[in-house]
């Protein structure tokens, strides 16, 4: 059974202008030890799916169907009293920006203890104060018992990315939830962040959805991937499928319009147009108005997920097997 | 070779931040931009990439140090004042973020315009508005986005509308710093491409600062590299990426990521510890164009 | 140690010179401004005086010599402690600013110490129920006490409670000859005590609601609430810990605001205590009583602010160490 299963979560805001849909009908899994990453650009939902997922949406956002289980216990239809309990024990959460996730006026040592201690409140001051040094060596900060007095102000922005980590090991939990976390950092700091999270996993056995918009960030960290887009998950499949035979056209996209992929000199590869407005979004795949490869029936009717291979999965019509054959331009042939 | 546009030598800025104690922001850093030029400076946060160009575009005043543009003296106040319409409307920059660069209660014709109508410059195609709508086509914002404000638009839509905005004036030099940090990558490239197809239009230099190197690698025509405010290594684009000789450098090139997960794992970061700089150090010319900071 | 030594110097000195540029203000504006002293001395007697009784009159109070003479003079007398008699009471000022500032001290300072403990609770509240109907109510109630000017509240309250009910009374500190009972203190205090607290209320707990909202919303409550916390536990540990330094601070500035505030409060009750004093002086220009009366408030908003920066520095960390924020300058490597 897997660690986390999410089934149909579908996620709406409020606005003045209407009914947003943030999240539409997503589905996605995750075993017990595995590193998965949810990519796509900003405004795809990812941000709201993890957060629907661990119940911090704000109040304007509503869930409206679907269930997410985490081992074993269904979280959508739980009180929040009871979540409350579960969260920092069996999930927990690092964010984008290590400077505001910390609280500025509190010790880093004493943001790591309250967190040891919310989950185990008979724990001796001392056995909480070896927890506390135990977890920021785990997250490689040197010299830990200097550590634990300085303030977030103090730190620089790696140490206080390794500090949120160290907040969300505090009690254990099984799975981790990182939203953007290597964002705010440079890319020495990223490469960093991102072995430590997989280092982790190997110490550990912590399962992580790690939310990104960086596909180096996903080729780095992850096992599988799950491509993102207009509130949707388009392709999903391992790091390897992802990236060496990617199905869906906007992954194509992704792909080429990264700068290190392309050759000096040449034309970047761009995708023209600009996202579809989620309040009242198109009834065909959202893909469509921005797709060069995009047939008829992407206009009128959204793609279900074709299967590629067990893992591998894509929503676009050009898996049909009645679809015409199209040379892709990313992959097909370096499998593996 | 084309004639130099900007020549930056020896500039130093240091931040005060009480009476007796200050930060060196940027120690003696020299290069020099051509016509019709893309340079890139890059470095990781706080090496001072942004105080460079505050300093060049004379927001902030340096410690040190010598500024030419076009032969007039950036740092002799009255060179400046005799030059100041030519300063102002040849020099443009563009910032990170357009969020908060861009007034929010302002349309994005009016934004655009701003510079026309400051410097009262006549539009060339008529009217105000005109002259909107043909510099929005050219960075491909769609007529429609005018009459709206920054909030009401994407960040792509925002940069571009920055971007428009530096070029209504016809720029020579085009200083952009971290211009597409904040963007997600498609719209990055649509960035990307518009500043290599104004470099080959219109020939316009480019100073572009960035910490991503590979859109560096992809854009510029030569890098230099900032580390703590010292410039370690300046060379031709592929030169450098493909013979980095500073520590600093070989440091920073460890740290892309690849969009290739068997590569990106195999990838290593390279250490570069701050206190195996040695502390008197000068730039040498080791190969044409590359310059590197060695031990005298 | 020395380092602080010489900022203690440095503070006091420019505490004293402004007192000292206080001063001379005080005494040109009010010797320039429109009145005869000799009424505050003389009472409706200057009024018929000949010219040659006034000038003497005035000689006898010092009045005829140069401004500068006089400031000169007035200056020398307060540094040896001496600040002159009232014209009015024919009493040493300090003595009489003395027997005053009891009363002051008691409604002031209860009316600050009840706005300093209302304010976060009804901020607390409002936030834990932001845009339900107690915060919205509160918020209005607030907003509409807030702009009610004191004076006509307490005209209000005196025409409601002692004019027509009859339950408190509507003047004075005490009753003749109960200068001592507590009871009767008390009832004497409630309705100006009322209209301190009404009327200051309202801006301290909108402050504190306003900072707790933008507190809730920031990032370091969602990783709290991943921690597994519990919401009030957030709210108070959290997000209250970090409004109080500027909380405090802020209440150490306003106390001379709330003094301030108690004058004109005074002034309507008939109640003895500095600021009907110091109206009076004002009005009748007893120029000694007026100087002193406007050094003391001014020492005490100088020493409050101090006070106020003083616990800024020791409660925030960031501005404890005297470090900068350090940002991302360093390498992590």
């Amino acid at each position: 059974m897997p660690l986390l299963e999410v089934i149909d979560l579908s996620v709406s805001f409020d606005t003045p202008g209407g009914e947003l849909q943030a999240v539409r009908d997503v589905s996605f899994s995750l075993d017990a030890g595995e590193i998965l990453a949810i990519v796509g650009e900003s405004g795809c939902g990812k941000s709201v799916l993890c957060k629907a997922v661990t119940r911090l949406l704000p109040d304007t956002a509503r869930i409206k169907s679907g269930s997410v289980v985490i081992d074993g216990l269904s979280l959508s239809s739980m009180p929040e009293r009871k979540v409350q309990k579960l969260r920092g024990q069996l999930f927990s959460m690092v964010f984008q920006d290590p400077m505001s996730a910390l609280n500025p006026s509190l010790s880093i040592g004493a943001q790591i203890a309250e967190a040891v201690r919310v989950h185990a409140p008979c724990m001796k001051r001392s056995e909480v104060r070896e927890r506390v040094l135990e977890l920021l060596s785990l997250v490689g900060i040197d010299r830990a018992a200097d550590m634990y007095k300085l303030y977030p102000h103090n730190l620089s922005g790696g140490q206080r990315q390794r500090v949120v980590t160290a907040v969300a090991l505090a009690s254990g939990p099984r799975l981790l939830f990182a939203d953007e976390p290597t964002t705010a950092l440079d890319a020495g700091l990223q490469t960093q962040i991102l072995d430590l999270l997989r280092d982790i996993r190997q110490r550990l056995g912590t399962s992580t959805v790690l939310i990104s918009h960086d596909l180096g960030a996903v080729a780095r960290a992850a096992d599988r991937g799950a491509v993102m887009y207009a509130g949707k998950i388009v392709e999903t499949g391992t790091t390897e499928e992802i990236f060496y035979d990617p199905r869906h056209p906007y992954t194509w996209s992704l792909l080429l319009s990264l700068p290190s992929r392309a050759e000096r000199g040449r034309k970047l590869h761009s995708i023209s147009g600009t996202p579809p407005t989620l309040i009242d979004p198109p009834s065909g795949d959202a893909f469509a108005p921005r797709n060069p490869w995009a047939l008829e029936i992407d206009y009128e009717q959204s793609p279900p997920m074709f299967r590629v291979t067990d893992t591998h999965f894509a929503a676009t019509w050009l898996l049909d097997p009645r679809a015409p054959k199209i040379t892709p331009p990313i992959g097909g042939n370096d499998r593996g | 070779m084309a004639e130099i546009l900007l020549d930056v030598r020896g500039l130093t800025h240091r931040y005060a931040m009480t009476s007796s104690r200050s930060v060196t922001a940027l120690d003696g850093v020299s290069f020099q931009i051509r016509h019709g030029e893309i340079f890139g400076l890059v470095g990781q946060s706080g090496s001072g990439k942004s105080t460079a160009a505050r300093c060049i575009m004379n927001l902030l005043r340096p410690t040190g140090g010598d500024l030419h543009y076009k032969g007039v003296d950036l740092l002799d106040p009255k060179q400046r004042r005799e030059n100041r319409r030519m300063l102002q409307t040849t020099r443009q920059l563009i910032f990170q973020d357009s969020a908060s660069s861009l007034n929010p209660r302002m349309t994005l014709a009016d934004i655009i315009t701003e510079p026309m109508v400051i410097n009262s410059v006549k539009p060339p195609r008529g009217s105000m508005r005109a002259e909107a709508e043909f510099q929005a086509a050219k960075v491909g914002l769609s007529p429609s986005c005018l009459d709206r404000r920054p909030p009401e638009l994407s960040g792509g839509q925002r940069q571009r509308a920055a971007i428009a905005r530096a070029l209504c004036m016809e720029p020579e030099l085009l200083i952009a710093d971290e211009p597409v940090a904040s963007l997600d990558v498609s719209v990055q490239a649509q960035i990307l491409n518009l500043f290599r197809h104004f470099q080959t239009e219109h020939g316009f230099s480019l100073l572009f600062i960035a910490h991503d190197l590979s859109a560096v690698h992809w854009l510029c025509d030569r890098v230099g590299v900032l580390f703590h405010g010292l410039l370690v290594e300046s060379a031709p684009t592929t030169e450098l990426f493909e013979n980095p000789l500073h520590p600093c450098t070989r440091a920073l090139l460890s740290s892309v990521p690849l969009p290739d997960p068997r590569r990106e794992r195999q990838r290593r970061l390279e250490r570069f510890d701050t206190d195996t700089l040695p502390a008197a150090e000068t730039l040498r010319e080791v190969s044409p164009e590359h310059f590197v900071l060695k031990e005298d | 140690m020395r380092h602080n030594a010489l900022l203690l110097t440095k503070k006091l000195i420019i505490f004293l010179a402004g007192l000292l540029a206080l001063s001379m203000a005080v005494f040109c504006v009010s010797r320039m401004a429109p009145g005869d002293a000799l009424i505050s001395y003389y009472g409706e007697r200057a009024e018929k005086m000949s010219p040659d009784e006034r000038s003497a009159a005035e000689a006898r109070l010092g009045l005829d010599r140069p401004l500068h003479v006089q400031y000169v003079r007035w200056l020398s007398g307060a540094a040896r402690g001496d600040f002159g008699i009232s014209f009015m009471y024919k009493t040493d000022v300090l003595s009489l600013i003395r027997s005053r500032l009891g009363n002051t001290l008691i409604l002031g300072g209860s009316g600050f110490a009840l706005i300093f403990f209302l304010a976060p609770l009804l901020g607390i509240l409002c936030t834990r129920l932001e845009g339900r109907w107690p915060d919205r109510l509160i918020c209005r109630l607030g907003a509409v006490s807030g702009c009610i000017p004191e004076f006509w509240l307490s005209l209000l309250l005196i025409a409601l409670f002692s004019v027509t009910l009859r339950l408190l009374p509507g003047s004075g500190a005490y009753c003749v000859g109960k200068s001592g009972e507590l009871a009767d203190r008390l009832e004497h205090l409630v309705l100006p005590l009322t209209v301190v607290v009404l009327s200051h209320l309202w801006y301290y707990t909108y402050l504190v609601r306003s900072r707790l909202l933008g507190e809730v919303r920031q990032d370091y409550v969602l990783l709290a609430k991943s921690k597994g916390l519990t919401p009030r536990r957030i709210l108070f540990r959290h997000c209250l810990r970090n409004i109080m330094p500027s909380y405090l601070s802020l209440m150490a500035i306003s106390i001379p605001h709330i003094l301030g505030g108690t004058y004109i409060v005074e002034s309507v009750f008939s109640y003895p205590g500095l600021g009907t004093l110091s109206y009076e002086s004002a009005r009748y220009k007893d120029y000694n009583l007026l100087m002193l009366l406007c050094v003391l408030s001014g020492a005490s908003v100088m020493l409050c602010s101090s006070l106020a920066q003083a616990v800024s520095r020791r409660i925030d960390p960031r501005m404890r160490d005297g470090t900068p924020v350090s940002g991302e300058a360093r390498n992590d490597g």
